[in-house]
């Protein structure tokens, strides 16, 4: 199939595209103009929308999205759910960008910002883009706590299997082979093997 | 601004075809609502007074247009606007002085101002009803041909979608072709066509190539009967310029055709004819750009003012009797609950309304995913 002009064939529309009817969003704004238009342009692109201010100490339970009016009023108090893993987007609605407010917005661990007044145009892209970015780091949060784990076991097992060689006199591949045929009658990791042979012997090196 | 003072209106369409029969359409559209209106006493004995410039068809004299309009001319309200990027030039400006602007236009959704009264169909209120209609009749095999930029883009996305929702669809094709297109562009996909033989072909070639496709899918001698062509812009000013034979059997889908058996319609059109003569050809863009202007006069009539904040309140949610049939503008999105249709063209360069709707569907600019089988969406006929 050939397509002439534009780069590439129109594919199926993005997943984080088709589901912005079933997006629960919050939106911490006082009830003025920009909280109307916000609250409307969301409502118009589907979106399932709560509206709170003050801002609620934490946004309501299966929430997948927060616009956050980042106020001087705001800028002192401490949102801890911003920088939990698995929190949702926040997206800043900012009426000042001098360093005071920057500093909020980062502290807010924010993924996107739009501007006050707040216009229909760019909210749709706005949350589009945090919403995809938001997930991104969490897949790579999960993967860089995987490899850290992985990591610390890989250095565990190493470390059990010089502790076997020096005691025994065992090549390395030998050493390896108890400490995995342990794992498998004993059914659990060789990491777990492994850490109980560190501790074992750092017991038994104290006794000496 | 006393209460006899004339109320000026700024008009901002290309004319002489430059880029489409549909938008010079639009021009006369307004100029005789204008007409009618002022021969009925004007608004309360206020005369409406078009000041009207032409852009060439460029985006940037559009813009430079809209805002001479709004200074040096004064006026409030702006008529106009068909390609999307014309009308996405004209915005900054409307907005920047806070005045309102009416696009009749069809286009591709996911935009909203609080500064622009759209009263063209969305998606929702053609696309699907074409899907639902050329894949229950003929088949989910598709080939697209569109102009190359952004209405065709995203209209592709949309029936791309909703053919999947078939079984046994396949895209067999997808080309794109210059605004400015002519014969020899359509030779090699109307080849590829002929190979691949698809189910139906669904055309976003807008403006004056529209012509060329279709004559070469005739010269080739294709059957409509086999293999239509869908449309959601050809209309029966392209079929005038294209020649009746040429569009014979194919499929456009909009919410007006001059063949709607109303007798709003007809005397509309009557009266248009004595004015206008048989030149222009009276389409869906054409309805759309004339029912605009008279829900305007209303809401003037209703508030005294042309004045966007007093303006605005009474024309959302306000309606007319429009040629198609009852209208009404949506409060929440600013677009227009209209009527789909889909229409047959026949041997005499008109429609044969095939299917269409009893209710007035509501627009929804911002739906992504739209689903053939809706019920909201279902012609009647």
């Amino acid at each position: 199939m050939t397509t002439q002009g534009r780069g590439r064939p129109t594919q199926a529309t993005p997943k984080l595209l088709r589901d912005l009817r079933t997006l629960r969003v919050a939106v911490f704004h006082p009830k003025d103009q920009d909280g109307e238009q916000l609250t409307q342009q969301l409502q118009r692109i589907g979106c399932q929308v709560q509206a709170f201010w003050p801002p609620l100490q934490e946004p309501p339970a299966d929430t997948d999205l927060v616009f956050f009016a980042v106020r001087p009023d705001v800028v002192k108090l401490d949102f801890p759910w911003c920088r939990e893993s698995r929190s949702p987007a926040v997206i800043a609605v900012v009426n000042y960008e001098n360093p005071v407010i920057v500093d909020a917005i980062l502290r807010l661990g924010v993924k996107g910002v739009i501007a006050s007044p707040v216009r229909s145009f760019g909210v749709l892209s706005a949350l589009v883009v945090a919403q995809y970015v938001n997930d991104e780091l969490h897949t790579k949060d999960k993967q860089i706590t995987r490899l850290e784990s992985k990591l610390f076991g890989i250095r565990k097992v190493a470390e059990a299997k010089s502790i076997l060689m020096e005691t025994r006199g065992i090549t390395d591949r030998e050493a390896y082979r108890v400490i995995r045929e342990q794992a498998m009658t004993r059914r659990v990791s060789t990491e777990e093997i492994a850490n109980a042979i560190i501790n074992a012997n750092s017991i038994l090196s104290f006794k000496k | 601004m006393s209460q006899r003072d004339p109320i000026k209106v700024g008009v901002l369409f290309s004319d002489y075809d430059a880029v489409s029969a549909s938008e010079t359409a639009q021009l006369k559209g307004t100029l005789f609502a204008i007409q009618e209106i002022n021969e009925a006493g004007g608004i309360d004995g206020r005369e409406l007074v078009a000041v009207q410039y032409d852009p060439h068809a460029s985006a940037g004299q559009y813009r430079v247009l809209a805002e001479r309009l709004i200074i040096k001319d004064k006026v409030n309200v702006i008529f106009g606007c068909f390609m999307s990027h014309t009308r996405k030039a004209v915005i900054p400006v409307i907005e920047k002085w806070n005045r309102l602007l009416f696009y009749p236009t069809l286009y591709e959704g996911f935009e909203h101002s609080n500064n622009v009264i759209y009263t063209g169909p969305a998606p929702n209120q053609n696309s699907v009803q074409l899907a639902e209609f050329m894949t229950s009749n003929f088949g989910a095999r598709i080939y697209i041909v569109g102009s190359d930029y952004i209405f065709p883009y995203e209209s592709n996305r949309i029936m791309t979608d909703l053919v999947q929702q078939r079984q046994d669809s396949e895209k067999v094709g997808e080309r794109y072709v210059g605004l400015d297109a002519t014969e020899k562009d359509f030779t090699d996909i109307i080849a590829d066509i002929k190979n691949e033989r698809p189910d139906f072909i669904f055309s976003t070639v807008v403006g004056n190539p529209t012509q060329y496709l279709y004559r070469a899918y005739a010269d080739a001698g294709l059957d409509p009967k086999e293999m239509p062509i869908g449309s959601l812009s050809t209309s029966e000013a392209e079929i005038a310029q294209m020649g009746a034979d040429v569009a014979a059997g194919h499929f456009t889908s909009a919410p007006y055709f001059q063949s709607i058996a109303t007798p709003t319609n007809r005397i509309c059109l009557e009266n248009f004819r004595r004015r206008f003569g048989d030149e222009t050809v009276p389409n869906q863009t054409w309805e759309a750009a004339y029912f605009q202007v008279y829900l305007f006069a209303n809401a003037v009539r209703q508030v005294g003012s042309d004045e966007i904040d007093v303006l605005l309140p009474a024309l959302l949610g306000s309606e007319h009797n429009a040629p198609q049939g009852r209208i009404r503008i949506d409060p929440s999105n600013n677009h227009t609950c209209l009527y789909p249709r889909i229409g047959q063209a026949k041997a005499d360069g008109q429609f044969t309304i095939v299917r269409e709707s009893r209710r007035a569907v509501y627009p929804d600019p911002y739906l992504v995913t739209h689903s053939l089988g809706d019920w909201t969406a279902k012609l009647d006929k």
